[in-house]
């Protein structure tokens, strides 16, 4: 019954501390979350409310025009029948008031990171004006961060655990920062190490250091004190040289980690699910989505510390699994929707009926609104204009449609909040009264109207009429336009046969489609098959091995070795896919198709690799440890060598895995001969996550950590028979020689070479030549061009349990898709006029979904024609095409025109 | 532009995402101000026979 | 000419803009009403024509806003 005209919270007497705005500002007891919530409805937030705790007040209730204010809702207990669980808690943001060295709670000027997050934001309480907490509001010029709040640290929190997320929103609220309050600004950001292992971050790092100039000072800071007689802040910290130093601050921001709440442990409890040291939902590398307990699946923060995009791969891995094990409950209770007859309108006079929303008092209390509709009843073709109190109440609705019907209406146009959350609604309506939902068009007069122009009703009912007029201009121009259907092949092919490809095939095998992988190599496996163990301890070639079995086993699954693609015609949902094997051709039609084509080791020529047997990459050296060779436990010393080939100007990312693969292997040394001196020589140690459990455990074990930086890298040196390995260590500044008997290197990941298959699905690739999804955050697995979809080191390097995830989550929205059977397309899609088409091609290269193409047969052969199912409505080739051959239906020329037109006819 | 017989600042762009209204109040207040100060626009409009 | 007020057509796209004017108005806050909405489905679509026909039909200015 809300109605979200916001009278209650404008009238409600009691405010809050407003938690969405970390606190920063107040709200009402009755409110809104934040203003893009969906459904936009107010509510009453019970602790707090006069009326709820003192029986008083009920101001809301008064004023509330729809009635829609009940005191008397009660908490109620349902019971649901469910095949499984898929728990997505999230994690509760650290809280720093017990670090009474930085003093939080007693310094305005000491804030956390969230609470910064809502101070740039556009749409928080300072508008995106970076000011501080102090009284005197001041724009500060010096701001600190200061990373591993609650992450790293056992003396203080107990957390061994690394956020994951820290260091990357450190520096992009740095960025944002100095983008808000100028150059000026100077940004320091204190930390251990900077773990930026992510797609994209190592560049975004870069970037802040070098172009945006902020200052990466390695330090913990040891206090915060306040400058006396001022809110200004002072710190000490020691440098990496061991001084001393004391430096002031405007601001200082505390990059608080993630843990997870006492709420949800006790959840865990309650459920029987197993918990890991750090309080994060247990989970093997293998079933990454999968709880302890059979049929409860977990994803997000609460499976692990993790940033947006993981934790979208995730929750899509989470429903896929939860969908495999329900898959033959497919449909079993869907209702299907009686439908209308549609009554042809073409070579009709219009006949248009307007519709005017009071909304309540939101539109009638500012805009004359039986004006407007009077006003609407002497424009041209109007055949009947009335006011409605709810356009949008189910009786309303159901009059509505009545009189489209009595009066033999053809058009509707309804002037009411916006088209945004209520064209559906009222296309609805159209279509129970028999007419094309596209013969309709909104007038805005609520939200760009009313609600803008309180003060000024006549300008606003001004408006009102020029809004109504140009729509009621617009929608006589419509056309009904259909939305084809388009039948989906139900087979799926994907490319790729290692970790990630296997995942997604048996997650589509399991949901019951026929599925193909498509491998180059004699095996299946891929760069698995050379791995010893995953982090949390896996033998991997024994889970391979059980994974290969599953799906060598698995009725639904063709797997095709020794072949390759050659040619890939068609589109979503009708794809046709030319396979070579042993050099003959064949023809496989599916209808998605997931991109697994993984990476491979960078083969160094650094290091005198190649030269010497003692001088190994990673991958080599889990060889020896999954062939058990003897002869590791009588070497005297190890050094692993980090970063070789990654992070370096002509590959400038992190290769993701290389850390904790060599802190594992290091420890893994230790294990066979606990006298070994075992040495790791990193630029920065990026065991994110709970791995940094291990990177404790190598510490404690003994293992030696020396960092090294881009300019001084360790030297490889071989004398007579003896290799050693020179370096300058960062504790005491002086270079170090290590004699040593095993040197591992850890080598880059390179996505291999997907050139070809970019171009036949017309997906893009980037510079470093990994798949570049459809969205960086919110589309991690899929492709802006539809029915495509990738996973595994083909989009960045990754560990096994990620790339697991990733292979799950391809295959979740693949069957999203395939599910429905049929696809739609959308009615509102731009049309060639092949006749008018000069054969140009501009087309064709600026689409972003590849929705034109070149007609190749029949009379019109060479002109543009526009793939509907693929065409987004965008515009673009409209705009762009010089021959006015490209129509946009329902955004056309002539209906914008109307639009224009209709305004020079001022009231 | 000019060229066209558009004076420069009739024509107004902007980039403001879905999230940032303060954004746009700033901007339309902006445009309308800037257009505002051109005065009425002379040069392009169709002649109107005036009816008398 | 001190209560002259302009007319101006703003060309806002579907996804950005005039998804931020619809947040204005969720958070009621206050603008110049003379602007004039059509709603484009992204700027994109945006032709030289519609905005020379905006001017040619009388508007003193014209806003494209992606």
């Amino acid at each position: 019954m809300c109605i979200a005209c916001g009278a209650c919270a404008e009238k409600c007497p009691k405010k809050v501390v407003d938690p969405y705005n970390a606190g920063i500002v107040k709200r009402k007891s009755a409110y809104v979350e934040y203003p893009q919530a969906v459904p936009l409805k107010y509510c009453i937030d019970g602790d707090s409310c006069i009326y709820i705790q003192k029986g008083k007040c009920g101001a809301c209730k008064k004023i509330c025009p729809t009635d829609a204010v009940d005191f008397d809702q009660q908490p109620q207990t349902e019971t649901l029948q469910v095949g499984s669980v898929v728990l997505a808690p999230g994690f509760a943001p650290f809280d720093p008031s017990k670090f009474d060295n930085y003093q939080y709670s007693k310094l305005p000027n000491v804030m956390t990171s969230l609470e910064f997050e809502r101070i740039l934001s556009a749409s928080g309480p300072t508008m995106g004006h970076v000011t501080r907490q102090s009284k005197d509001k001041a724009e500060p010029k010096k701001i600190a961060w200061f990373q591993c709040v609650g992450s790293r640290d056992m003396n203080k929190c107990d957390h061994s655990y690394c956020s994951s997320v820290c260091c990357m929103y450190a520096i992009k609220e740095a960025v944002i920062a100095k983008e808000h309050v100028g150059d000026d600004l100077d940004c320091a950001v204190f930390f251990m190490d900077i773990r930026t292992p992510g797609k994209d971050f190592e560049r975004f790092y870069d970037n802040a250091r070098e172009k945006h100039g902020i200052r990466f000072i390695r330090s913990r800071v040891h206090s915060v004190d306040p400058v006396l007689g001022t809110d200004d802040l002072e710190i000490r910290y020691v440098t990496e040289n061991g001084e001393m130093v004391s430096e002031n601050f405007d601001l200082i921001v505390l990059s608080i980690g993630m843990e997870t709440s006492p709420e949800v442990i006790e959840l865990a409890k309650k459920l029987t699910i197993d918990l890991t040291e750090g309080n994060f939902c247990q989970t093997s590398s293998f079933e990454p989505v999968a709880t302890s307990r059979k049929g409860i699946y977990v994803c997000g923060a609460f499976q692990g510390p993790k940033d947006i995009p993981q934790s979208v791969v995730d929750s899509s891995a989470a429903a896929s699994a939860a969908g495999e094990i329900l898959s033959s409950a497919r449909n079993t209770l869907i209702k299907s929707k009686e439908v209308v007859p549609e009554v042809n309108v073409v070579n009709e006079r219009p006949r248009i009926g307007v519709f005017v929303c009071h909304c309540g008092i939101n539109i009638a209390g500012v805009v004359d609104v039986p004006a407007v509709a009077e006003y609407a009843g002497t424009l041209p073709y109007v055949e009947f204009a009335t006011d409605n109190l709810y356009s949008c109440s189910q009786d309303t609705q159901d009059t509505m449609a009545k009189i489209i019907a009595e009066k033999g209406l053809n058009r509707v146009v309804v002037a009411a909040c916006t088209p945004k959350t209520h064209e559906p609604l009222f296309q609805e309506t159209l279509i129970n009264a028999g007419l094309n939902k596209y013969l309709f068009e909104m007038a805005n007069i609520r939200n760009q109207d009313s609600w803008v122009h309180k003060n000024n009703p006549e300008l606003a009912t001004k408006k009102a009429k020029d809004l109504i007029r140009m729509a009621v201009h617009k929608v006589a121009l419509m056309a009904p336009l259909k939305e084809a259907e388009l039948e989906i092949n139900q087979a799926a092919m994907v490319v790729g046969g290692g970790i990630s490809g296997m995942a997604a095939a048996r997650s589509l095998a399991r949901q019951g489609y026929q599925t193909h992988i498509i491998e180059k190599d004699t095996q299946l496996g891929g760069q698995a098959r050379k791995i010893f163990r995953t982090a949390s301890g896996d033998s991997v070639p024994q889970k391979l091995a059980g994974l290969i079995d599953e799906i060598q086993k698995n009725k639904n699954i063709h797997i095709h070795l020794e072949t390759e693609i050659r040619q890939v015609e068609g589109f979503v949902g009708n794809f046709e896919t030319t396979l070579a094997v042993n050099g003959n051709e064949d023809i496989l039609n599916h209808g998605v198709a997931v991109m697994a084509t993984g990476g491979a080791p960078y083969q160094p020529e650094e290091y005198h690799y190649g030269k010497d047997p003692r001088i190994l990459t990673s991958l080599e050296l889990d060889q020896k440890f999954i062939q058990d060779d003897a002869a590791l436990k009588d070497i005297n010393t190890a050094v692993f060598i980090q970063c070789v080939g990654s992070r370096e100007p002509q590959r400038p990312y992190c290769s993701r895995v290389c850390c904790t693969h060599s802190v594992d292997n290091a420890l893994e040394l230790k294990k066979l001969n606990p006298d070994m001196d075992v040495f790791v020589l990193y630029r920065e140690l990026r065991t994110y996550g709970e791995r940094e459990v291990l990177y404790k455990q190598a510490r404690e074990a003994g293992v030696i950590f020396i960092r090294f930086s881009l300019e001084n890298k360790p030297e490889v040196v071989s004398e007579g028979d003896k290799l050693f390995v020179r370096v300058i260590d960062h504790v005491i500044g002086r270079p170090v020689e290590i004699e040593t008997d095993l040197i591992s290197l850890a080598t880059a990941i390179i996505p291999n070479n997907a050139n070809d298959l970019a171009t036949f699905f017309k997906v893009p690739i980037n510079e470093d030549g990994f798949f570049v999804e459809r969205h960086a955050k919110l589309g991690p697995v899929e492709f802006a061009t539809d029915g495509v979809f990738l996973c595994g080191m083909a989009h960045y390097p990754k560990p096994i349990d990620e790339s697991i995830a990733q292979g799950q989550a391809a295959a979740s929205r693949a069957v999203a898709l395939l599910a429905r059977e049929t696809i739609f397309t959308s009615g509102t899609i731009a049309e060639t006029d092949p006749a008018l088409c000069s054969e140009c091609g501009v087309c064709v290269s600026v689409c972003p979904y590849s929705a034109p193409s070149f007609t190749e047969e029949g009379p019109f052969a060479g002109r543009a024609q526009i793939n509907p199912v693929l065409c987004k409505g965008c515009g673009l080739c409209v705009a762009s095409c010089r021959s006015g051959a490209i129509h946009l239906k329902g955004f056309d020329n002539d209906q914008i025109f109307a639009q224009i037109f209709a305004l020079s006819k001022a009231v | 532009m000019e060229h066209m017989g558009i004076e420069p600042g009739r024509l107004q762009f902007s980039w403001v995402s879905s999230a940032e209204s303060t954004k746009f109040v700033q901007v339309v207040t902006e445009v309308t101000q800037a257009i505002k100060e051109l005065g009425p626009n002379k040069t392009l409009v169709k002649s109107i026979p005036e009816v008398a | 000419m001190t209560d002259w007020e302009p007319k101006i057509v703003a060309f806002l796209c579907n996804w950005c803009s005039y998804g931020a004017a619809d947040l204005a108005g969720v958070g009621r806050m206050e603008y110049p009403s003379n602007i004039r909405v059509v709603r484009i489905p992204c700027t994109g679509r945006m032709d030289p024509k519609f905005f020379m026909a905006a001017l040619r039909e009388g508007a003193d200015g014209v806003w494209v806003s992606g």
